[in-house]
Parts: C-alpha cells; sequence; structure tokens
C-alpha cells in the first residue's frame, strides 16, 4: 500500500466513529485512559461559568465590575471556582501531556494529535493569561505591563503584537482586548479540541504499552464483546464529571474560608493598583506562569531581552515536545528504548517545578549566571543515573516499589490540612456557636471521613487484598439510602443558607461539591450493583 | 440453591429503589447549583432617584421655556425627558378648533385593565391649558415618531394622541384617558408647576399608572443630572 497522508487515510479509509470503548477502560486503573475527559469537563465548566460571568464584566470598569461580581449573590462561589476550575484545567494538562509522553503516545499512529495537544496547552495557557488579568487588580497590572515589555520586544513586530494584544494604551481598549482575546482564545481551544477528540477517535484508544507488546503502532482492535457505550460508559463518564466537579467546587471554597491564604492561592482578585495597600502585594503572575517569571531574573535574561528570554524558556521545551514524534522515531514503546525522553520528561518537570517555586521564594531577585548554570545543570548529573535504575526495576517487573510507605507519606499533607481545617472551625463553633460555623464543621468533617477512608483503603490496598469479596447486595442498597439521606440533608443546609457573606457562600460551595462527591460515589455504586462494573 | 450476588439478576424493586435514589440525588445537585445561577443573574434593581426630581423645562440653549414659546395645537411634537434619561413627554397647549386655549380641568380617570382610577392634574400656565403626559404609549412601549398628537381638526373631530403602532387612542383633554384599545392603561400623567412671575414650567412628579416597561417611576434607567429638562420640537 502506497504511504497515504493523514488527511487521505481520513477522507479515503472512514472509520467507524464513535466507537467502543474499551472494557479495560473502565476498570481499577481506567481513569488513566480518561485525563483528556477530564480536561473536557474542567473546559466545559469554564465555558458556562464564564458566560454568566458576562453578564456583570464591564471592559470600562475592571476591577469595579469584578467587584460587583463578588458582591452578587454566590458571586464569590462562580468567580472562584471559574477561577480553580482553570488551574485544574492546567494541572490535568501537564498530567495528561506527562502521562502520554511517559507511555509513548506520541508514537506512530498518533503524532497529529500530540502536535495539536501541545498547540492546546499553549492557548489554554494564553486563555489563562488573558483571563486573570481582565480582574484589573494589582496583578493584573503587573502581568499586562510584563506583556506588553515581552510583546514589544519582538524585532520588527514588537509594537503591532503589543497593539494587537494590548490595545491602543488606553485601558478600556486594553481591558476590551484582553476580554475579547480571552474569548476568542477560548473558541479556538473548542476548535482545536474537536479535531484533538476527532483524531482521538481516529487513531483508537492506546492500550496500555504492555498490551500492545511494546511494539508500534499500539492500537485497540475493536473487540466485538466491548459493552456499548449506553449505560456503561455514560455511567462511567458521570462519575468521572462528578468528582471532577466536586474538586472544582470544594477547593476554591475551602480556600475561601481560610485565613491567611498566600496570594499565589488565593481564589479572590487582590486590591486594586490605585490602593495604598497595592505595595504590600508580591508582584506574581499565577503559578502556572511563574517559571516564565524567574526565568526573567537570570543574568543571562538580562542581557538577550525579555522577548527572547521567554522565547528560549518557552521555546525549547515546547519546540522539543512538538518534534518529538519525529525525533524519537523508533518502533518501541519500552522506556529503555526511549531512555533521553525519559530523561528530558523527568528534567523538564523538575525545571518547571524548581523554577516555579524559587520565583515564589524569591521574586524579582536577580540569579547569576553561575548559579542559574548549577540549577540546570546538578538536577542532570542526578536525574540521569537515578532515571536509568528507576527504568531496570520497573521494567524486571519485580518491582512494585515495596511497602507502600510512599503512598501514606504523600496522604499525610492532606489529611493534616483537613484535620488543621477541622480544628479552625471547631474552633469557630466553639467561640461563636452559630449554626454556619455548625454546617462548617460537619462539612469539613465529612470531607475528612472521605479522604480518610480513602486513604486508608489505598495505602493499605484493600481493593487488591479483596478483590474477589464483592459488597452484598444488602449493602449497595444500604450505602445508596445513606447517599441518598445525605444528599436531602446537604440540600436542606445550603438551600437555608443565605449568600450575603464571602463565608457563607464558601460553605455553599463546599456544599455543592459534597453533593457532586455523593453523586459520583453514588454512580460507583450503581454502576458495581446493576452492572457488576468497577 | 442460592446465588452469590454477582450472578443473580438485581431485583427489580431494589434497582428501583436504588434508581430513585440517583435521581434524589443529582436532582437536588442539579437544584441546588441552578438556584445559585438564577439568583446571580437576576439584576440588582437600579433606583436612580429617591424621590422624584424638580426640574424646569428649559430650551436648547438653557433658558428656561415660556408660554409663548409654545404653540397652541402644535402639529409638530414637543417631548422632554421624565423622570429620568430617554423617557419622553408630551409637552402640549391644548386649544379648540380655532385654536383658542382651552382651560383642561382636573378630571377622573379610571384604568380599564384594573378597574381603578386617578385624578389627573389638569393644566397649568395662563391659560391653564398647558398639560404634559409620558409619551411611552402605555400598550407596547412605542415612542414618537410613532406616538403622536394630532390636533382638533373642526368642532366635531377633537384632538387626540393615537399611536401608530397598534392604534391605541388616549384623549389629552381629560387627563390622556384612554378612548380606543388596544391598550388599557390611560398615558401617565406629568404634573406641572407654572411660575407666574417668572413665565416658566418645571416638570414635579408623575401621577397614575407606573411608566410602561418599568418597576416603578424611579428605577430602571438613569438620573437626569442637567440643571432642567430640554425641551425639543420635531
Amino acid at each position: 500500500m502506497a504511504k497515504q497522508n493523514l488527511l487521505e487515510k481520513v477522507m479515503n479509509e472512514p472509520q467507524p466513529l464513535p466507537r467502543k470503548v474499551p472494557d479495560y477502560m473502565r476498570k481499577k486503573g481506567g481513569i488513566w485512559y480518561w485525563t483528556g475527559a477530564i480536561l473536557m469537563i474542567t473546559f466545559l465548566y469554564e465555558s458556562l461559568t464564564g458566560l454568566i460571568l458576562l453578564f456583570y464584566y464591564q471592559p470600562a470598569h475592571p476591577y469595579s465590575s469584578t467587584g460587583t461580581i463578588l458582591a452578587m449573590p454566590y458571586g464569590t462561589v462562580l468567580l472562584t471556582t471559574h477561577l480553580y476550575a482553570a488551574y485544574i484545567m492546567i494541572a490535568f494538562l501537564y498530567i495528561h501531556l506527562l502521562r502520554n509522553l511517559f507511555v509513548g503516545a506520541y508514537k506512530k499512529p498518533r503524532q497529529m494529535q500530540w502536535l495539536t495537544g501541545i498547540l492546546l496547552l499553549l492557548v489554554t495557557i494564553g486563555v489563562v493569561y488573558f483571563g486573570y488579568s481582565m480582574s484589573g487588580d494589582v496583578l493584573s497590572a503587573d502581568a499586562t505591563d510584563v506583556g506588553r515589555g515581552i510583546a514589544a520586544g519582538a524585532p520588527l513586530i514588537g509594537s503591532y503584537l503589543r497593539s494587537i494584544f494590548f490595545g491602543s494604551g488606553t485601558s478600556l481598549s486594553l481591558f476590551m482586548r484582553l476580554e475579547g482575546w480571552h474569548i476568542v482564545l477560548a473558541g479556538v481551544i473548542l476548535a482545536m479540541f474537536a479535531l484533538h477528540f476527532y483524531l482521538a477517535e481516529y487513531n483508537t484508544i492506546m492500550p496500555s504499552p504492555k498490551h500492545a507488546e511494546f511494539k508500534v503502532p499500539a492500537v485497540d482492535n475493536d473487540d466485538p464483546s466491548y459493552k456499548p457505550w449506553y449505560p456503561y460508559n455514560l455511567l462511567y463518564m458521570g462519575q468521572v464529571s462528578f468528582f471532577t466537579l466536586a474538586m472544582i467546587f470544594i477547593i476554591p471554597s475551602v480556600l475561601a474560608i481560610l485565613p491567611n491564604v498566600p496570594v499565589l492561592f488565593s481564589p479572590f482578585p487582590q486590591v486594586s493598583v490605585s490602593s495604598p495597600l497595592a505595595s504590600s502585594v508580591p508582584a506574581y503572575p499565577p503559578w502556572i506562569l511563574l517559571f516564565i517569571y524567574k526565568e526573567l531574573d537570570f543574568g543571562i535574561s538580562s542581557i538577550i531581552g525579555p522577548f527572547w528570554a521567554s522565547l528560549i524558556f518557552i521555546g525549547l521545551p515546547v519546540g522539543y515536545l512538538l518534534f518529538i514524534p519525529y525525533l524519537d522515531r523508533n518502533d518501541s514503546l519500552k522506556l529503555s528504548r526511549r531512555k533521553a525522553v525519559l530523561y528530558t520528561g523527568i528534567l523538564g518537570l523538575f525545571y518547571y517545578i524548581g523554577l516555579s517555586v524559587w520565583g515564589a521564594m524569591e521574586p524579582g531577585v536577580p540569579v547569576s549566571n553561575l548559579v542559574g548554570f548549577l540549577f540546570f545543570a546538578v538536577p542532570m548529573l542526578v536525574v540521569i543515573p537515578v532515571s536509568l535504575y528507576m527504568i531496570k526495576k520497573v521494567e524486571a517487573a519485580k518491582s512494585n516499589l515495596g511497602n507502600n510507605l510512599w503512598k501514606l507519606y504523600s496522604i499525610l499533607p492532606v489529611i493534616g490540612f483537613l484535620a488543621i481545617l477541622v480544628g479552625i472551625t471547631s474552633y469557630m463553633f466553639l467561640d461563636g456557636l452559630s449554626y454556619y460555623d455548625l454546617a462548617a464543621l460537619i462539612f469539613v468533617l465529612v470531607l475528612l471521613a472521605i479522604s480518610s477512608l480513602y486513604a486508608y483503603g489505598w495505602i493499605y490496598g484493600i481493593k487488591e487484598n479483596t478483590k474477589n469479596i464483592k459488597m452484598s447486595e444488602r449493602g449497595h442498597l444500604v450505602f445508596g439510602g445513606i447517599y441518598g439521606f445525605l444528599a436531602i440533608v446537604i440540600f436542606t443546609m445550603i438551600s437555608d443558607i443565605p449568600p450575603t457573606k464571602v463565608e457563607y457562600q464558601a460553605l455553599y460551595g463546599i456544599g455543592i461539591g459534597l453533593l457532586f462527591v455523593l453523586g459520583g460515589a453514588f454512580t460507583k455504586l450503581y454502576r458495581s450493583y446493576a452492572y457488576h462494573e468497577g | 440453591m442460592r446465588l452469590k450476588s454477582t450472578e443473580r439478576a438485581p431485583d427489580e424493586q431494589k434497582r428501583n429503589f436504588l434508581k430513585i435514589m440517583g435521581t434524589l440525588i443529582i436532582g437536588v445537585g442539579m437544584v441546588g447549583t441552578l438556584r445559585s445561577v438564577v439568583q446571580y443573574i437576576i439584576p440588582p434593581s437600579t433606583q436612580a432617584e429617591t424621590s422624584f426630581p424638580v426640574l424646569t423645562l428649559v430650551l436648547a440653549n438653557g433658558n428656561p421655556i415660556h408660554t409663548s414659546d409654545l404653540i397652541v395645537n402644535n402639529s409638530a411634537t414637543v417631548t422632554f425627558d421624565y423622570p429620568l434619561q430617554g423617557e419622553p413627554n408630551f409637552l402640549l397647549r391644548l386649544g379648540d378648533s380655532g385654536n383658542t386655549d382651552v382651560k383642561i380641568p382636573p378630571s377622573k380617570v379610571s384604568i380599564p385593565s384594573t378597574g381603578g382610577s386617578y385624578q389627573s392634574p389638569g393644566g397649568v400656565g395662563p391659560y391653564g391649558s398647558v398639560v404634559a403626559a409620558s409619551a411611552i404609549c402605555e400598550h407596547l412601549g412605542c415612542v414618537p415618531p410613532e406616538i403622536k398628537f394630532f390636533p382638533p381638526s373642526s368642532s366635531t373631530t377633537p384632538g387626540k394622541i393615537h399611536c401608530s403602532c397598534h392604534g391605541s387612542t388616549y384623549d389629552p383633554y381629560s387627563g390622556f384617558s384612554v378612548v380606543t384599545g388596544p391598550t388599557r392603561i390611560p398615558l401617565p400623567s406629568l404634573v406641572l408647576s407654572y411660575d407666574s412671575t417668572q413665565d416658566t414650567y418645571a416638570a414635579t412628579m408623575m401621577v397614575g399608572p407606573t411608566l410602561y416597561g418599568h418597576t416603578s417611576d424611579l428605577s430602571g434607567g438613569n438620573a437626569i443630572t442637567t440643571k432642567g429638562t430640554v425641551v425639543s420640537t420635531t
């Protein structure tokens, strides 16, 4: 058969779309096949809340109209979840990217899918940048000033780039553009996502490398035994959606109640530029852009200018990721045959986190060229041998990472955090004795109980040890009844809380989040009861 | 023989119980979420003024309007904004078919849609012939030039305000009451005050039904910030 390009293949050999979803995607551990679906859910949530926010946002009065949004009933829930859903979307973008990098999903036949994915990452970061600049607070002013400088530094077209993205210089022109680009680029995400998703269907889901015997092309041969999409996959999608939405509601609402949340993770806009307190706010970008911020502190950046520095620090990794399908062409999916990809992946992650943490700790502190060089060189010397060792261990398939202590260590901070929350809220309860503090205490206790149970099961591997013992029929019914009862209790409580204070609205947000947790847990229960899945 | 639970077909009733629980959980989740969205998108009411402003009627050059500026039975449309910006009112100097001023007495105006009634303010000025009322048709909100004053052409065809959108007709000689439908609400009258020493006019308040499209006369718009309200002729 003559070599065909992708377009010829797509147009001349139509595939049976949409496909059935392989059953292994709904088994334990199958969640790794759904990182893209989680992204889609966050994107849908962002689109819906973004459109609702348009009802009150005015580019002519960016800061005061953001205040209007916050002052509306449930306005803080809407705005803080809009921000945090974006954070969660970015976090899952990186997880999705790294997962697919390490399993080798960029290889034949999915090169195009990989390329659109990398472009989607860039556009999404752009949308986040324009979005958080819309609030008109002091961080927004810093961000647009820096953005103007970087855009203007481009050779020849610098001043055009600056005015295309940031307007003629007046405040109104700036914020109309920020709003315009925020929405236009979100539309671009939608269009590119449609292509990305179509290609995913066309190329089939990538089975685990082991399943594909570590050889490309790793495609899923439509097995007639796969169960139909409805109801099996619909329910699973519902479960994933509910848990994602629960995360979107609970995280920012908890942060909204906590005192002294650092600027980087604060779900609220900061003070306005004209406020006397503006100088006390560190000039941070959001955490997703901290690495670019720190990179401008490096000695070399001041020599070559901010445009070229950003181009190098963003362009090098992005260029590498774009070309990786063409650099790593061999037909093996084994990590030992793709060592360079593994090293660069881990190193890239380290540099990203390292630069971000550094930027948060020492914002704007210049870095000498020697220190900068060591920052990049030392991890390289450490990562490569450690990765080599790990590859050997993992591929020998003997290693299950020894005992499970690392899981305990990784879950401890979360449990500790929730325990502190219990402390704060119970103190508030004892101190104030208000009904709403009691509601807060109950919500946090429920959160703590759920996460402790989950952590316990995760660490001690209850599921593995009890693989053959399913929950009894009566157990399903009892739990279903309890979930229903809890849902009514939570619904009654959140219906009774007036949206008059930020704290009350945050309680509402946590309550809605818990309702989604119940929705997800129930869907899981129902799948297990009616279809013996999961 | 008792089968293991995984091998048995689920009992229909128990399954229905779980289905109801699931619908309940998802239902309350949706209601809880949508409720806040609805509450959020209800715009806060904008009370532009706390009480009716008193605004002198002025010409475009800022000078107060005098009786001599008003033409009896003017077939051109003379309007001014009151109580908020962009809310036109007719300013009429009414006369008989011979263009002689007619004194307009206060009259009881009935509101067909509610069955209630109110007292219209009557004419002001040296001849008691100057009246004003909202120029926003109470039927479906048409404004000039669709709604227009037609002066009396003979003693048998009295002057009327007619809206060409849907044919509503009002009688300015008796408090802008309803003559023919489809409207079932008279035009809200404007209370004018006349300063006989200066020969000037001022708008002081509205009486009668609420302005078309408003929950109250003083909300849903922007206050007039200039000193007087400008009378324009088209």
